[in-house]
């Protein structure tokens, strides 16, 4: 690592560190705002998304990006004159196999040359390889430094920073497998009740003539949605929550690809591709491999016109056979009608394969 | 149960969304207002459309898996094994030296792309996948067509690095037997796993001392053809004979096609260097200078960008492009480049961006009278760099004209456009010499 001198701590009067709520912030979030509180800085974030944010963002960004950009560039915008400085981090797409969209590392430049003359100062690093918890772990030290912290308070805040965002990661996982653990036993009530009621008619996927009888029964067995999307829309209710809300009214349960277990879901997606380079998508993927019998249907949300997911909902779409899929392509106006008649019909797909489908299926 | 695939949304939205590309010139100031405009009347053109997509197929026919296991397909051993690669600008005659020279197999060249070699490619390709990629897979189809049993696809650091394992995937679904050289697997290796792909796919008795030697050779001869490619755009535009230079060049390139040692490559070389030298030219003292910057495919490979360079040299333009096999690999140093730029580049931005700022810069340092920045459509690198053009642009008052290719650009409306820019430029400089 460089050895930082006085004269590089250049960051060192940044008093307020303002987050932009988008992109990474969603998966490293809770990591960043813990490593600037542990060393002494106010953090603001800008608020959850609204149409006055993607606007703003829409108005500042080239019309070919893609809207998660867009609506970034809009918090960014919402960030000017509260804070000493922007933090947009730059991760590295370098990394062969768990690299990020060439979005995160161009994102520092992008917001200067942006906002350059609004006189947004940006505050940044180098994330080389995220894959990697040392090299990591330097990059931040380096910003710590840089922002004139001795080098114990680096490595304390660091430190204190990595266990935060684990904490998170764990706690979310956990509640997925509880939530995961739960359908199975309901499914399993479920089908214990079908199969009292109407003797010989089994589970759920074999087509039957005599379905008739198990409708009842079906109807109280749970419907489980995978919701396969990156975390800044799964998460961010401007962009998916029209989706989740869809789903939820028509009485699934939704269960979020990015919350299982990170570095299982990653080796997992080998089994996939041997080279998807984004480390994003080998987790949404090896997610969908890891729960694909756990649920019953999964939902693609991708934003327009999302570089990695251009490859990857088709290959998911195409490679992963058993479960219905449904992708959906999310756009600034995409309006709350269309997509609740796409949802509706798809959960009406399911329902009805549950209560044993098409005769001549 | 049958798939039922469900296509969602309205048929033509995809024209919608790409009606911005070759979105027009971007004069320094004029810029913001015209784009942002675009941009709001594009979104209110997309309301209520949701593009959505359904599949179900409830047995599971294959493994959930890119490329399941396969039984190896069996070749003929008494065939010669014939690879093929995609179509790429001019460089068909190095990767025919690589081929024969590096790997000892048959070389399969490819005639010229047709209207059909794109439907293709864009039939089988998810319909916002850059376009390369439709292209590449069009070519395939082709090459597999013609009795190729081998093809390459390279490597790289943005969607590029996927390209070769989901040709491979779409391409066998599509039920064709094939190996793949794909430089994407085994690059955590190094030259060492590029190695082992290459015996393992092409040529299992590949040396690999004579392969280095030649190898060297490969790259030798695309530092060739760039050196000679930049002699040509600078000054092709203004020969006194119509197609003089294109002569010249085609001879060059026949003389590499046929070469087979590192000496007929400087020998092709010398020849054609001298006889380009000799051609007579009707160059004014202070001519229009154009760069042209932008993405590793669109910006050179003429199929991508409707013949750019022929376009302008009609023009009567002096063309200048750094982008090229030699800048962007075989030379390549990003850090010493991205300081070149500083003010304009923190971190290396992606793939091609730290050349294309470095070059824009450099062109407006030089006082060149405008710049070209073509990419592909959807290709999120060089979207990134537009905003940061876009300040090279205003503080050097240097117009730039940014063009987007899908495979539904028009050839008209490329022709339209660059004859604006001309007159523009031209009129620029007739003002500044008063």
């Amino acid at each position: 690592m460089a050895k930082i001198t006085l004269r590089e701590r250049d960051y060192a009067d940044v008093r307020v560190v303002g987050i932009p709520r988008g992109l990474l912030f969603y998966r490293y979030g809770a990591g960043w705002r813990t490593f600037f509180e542990a060393l002494g800085r106010t953090v603001v974030t800008s608020p959850e998304t609204d149409k006055a944010i993607v606007d703003a963002g829409t108005r500042v960004s080239i019309d070919e990006c893609c809207l998660a950009s867009k609506a970034y560039l809009g918090h960014v915008a919402n960030l000017v004159g509260r804070c000493d400085a922007v933090f947009v981090p730059c991760y590295a797409s370098a990394d062969a196999r768990a690299g990020f969209c060439t979005k995160f590392q161009s994102a520092p430049d992008l917001v200067a040359s942006t906002f350059r003359d609004q006189g947004v100062r940006v505050m940044s690093m180098l994330v080389d390889r995220a894959s990697n918890d040392k090299a990591a772990r330097e990059a931040f030290t380096e910003l710590a430094l840089r922002m004139g912290a001795s080098a114990a308070d680096a490595k304390r805040a660091c430190k204190t920073a990595h266990t935060a965002q684990t904490h998170v990661d764990k706690k979310r996982a956990a509640a997925q497998e509880a939530t995961l653990r739960h359908l199975d036993e309901q499914r399993k009530a479920a089908a214990g009740a079908s199969s009292s009621a109407a003797s010989g008619v089994g589970g759920s996927a074999t087509p039957s003539p005599s379905a008739a009888p198990a409708a009842p029964a079906a109807a109280t067995s749970p419907l489980a949605i995978l919701l396969v999307a990156h975390p800044y829309l799964a998460h961010d209710r401007f962009m998916c929550g029209t989706v989740v809300d869809a789903l939820e009214r028509m009485g699934a349960t939704v269960v979020f690809a990015d919350e299982t277990n990170h570095d299982r879901a990653f080796k997992r997606s080998f089994d996939f591709s041997a080279t998807l380079p984004w480390r994003i998508n080998r987790e949404l993927i090896g997610s969908i491999l890891m729960l694909q019998d756990r649920i019953d249907g999964i939902v693609l949300v991708s934003a327009f016109p999302c570089g990695p997911d251009s490859m990857t909902d088709d290959a998911v779409m195409r490679c992963i056979q058993g479960t219905p899929i449904l992708n959906l392509m999310v756009d600034a106006q995409s309006g709350t009608a269309g997509v609740e008649t796409r949802v509706e019909s798809f959960v009406d797909i399911l329902r009805f394969q549950q209560m044993g489908g098409y005769i001549h299926g | 149960m049958a798939d039922s695939m469900n296509r969602g949304g309205m048929p033509d939205g995809r024209g919608a969304i790409s009606a911005p590309s070759a979105s027009g010139a971007q004069p320094a100031d004029a810029a913001a207002t015209s784009g942002f405009e675009g941009a709001r009347e594009n979104a209110q053109a997309l309301a209520d459309q949701v593009r959505s997509k359904i599949a179900v197929q409830l047995e599971k026919h294959r493994a959930p898996s890119l490329l399941p296991k396969h039984k190896p397909f069996k070749r003929d051993r008494h065939k010669p094994v014939k690879v093929a690669f995609f179509r790429y600008c001019y460089y068909d005659p190095a990767f025919k030296f690589f081929v024969e020279q590096v790997l000892d197999a048959e070389y399969l060249p490819l005639p010229a792309p047709t209207k059909r070699t794109g439907e293709l490619g864009a039939l089988h390709s998810s319909d916002y996948v850059c376009t390369p990629f439709k292209h590449h897979l069009g070519d395939y189809i082709e090459a597999l067509e013609l009795g190729a049993n081998v093809i390459v696809q390279f490597c790289g650091p943005c969607r590029l690095g996927y390209y070769g394992e989901l040709h491979e995937s779409i391409l066998r679904d599509l039920g064709y037997e094939f190996d793949m050289l794909n430089f994407s697997v085994g690059a955590e290796e190094g030259a060492l796993g590029w190695a082992k792909q290459c015996m393992k796919t092409v040529n299992p008795d590949l040396s690999v001392t004579n392969g280095l030697v030649k190898l060297a050779a490969t790259a030798d001869m695309a530092v060739k053809l760039d050196e000679a490619r930049d002699f040509y755009l600078a000054n092709a535009g203004f020969e006194r004979e119509r197609g003089a230079f294109e002569r010249t060049w085609n001879a060059l390139m026949d003389d590499m096609r046929a070469a087979k040692t590192d000496r007929d490559i400087g020998a092709a070389y010398r020849r054609a260097m001298e006889a380009m030298r000799a051609i007579p030219l009707d160059k004014p003292a202070d001519p229009i200078r154009i760069g042209v910057v932008g993405e590793m495919f669109t910006a050179i490979d003429e199929r991508s960008n409707l013949g750019l360079d022929a376009k302008l040299l009609a023009l009567g333009v002096e063309v200048h492009r750094a982008l090229n096999l030699t800048n962007r690999w075989i030379r390549y140093n990003e850090p010493n480049l991205r300081a070149s730029a500083a003010d304009y580049l923190t971190y290396d931005m992606g793939p091609t961006s730290t050349l294309t700022v470095a070059a824009a810069h450099r062109y407006a340092q030089e006082g060149f009278d405008g710049i070209i920045h073509a990419k592909s459509a959807g290709c999120t690198p060089e979207i990134d760099c537009v905003p940061v053009l876009q300040r090279v642009s205003a503080d050097f008052q240097l117009p730039v004209l940014y063009l987007t290719y899908d495979s539904q650009t028009s050839d008209t409306g490329l022709d339209t456009r660059l004859e604006a820019f001309y007159d523009m430029l031209a009129m620029k400089k007739e003002k500044m010499r008063k």
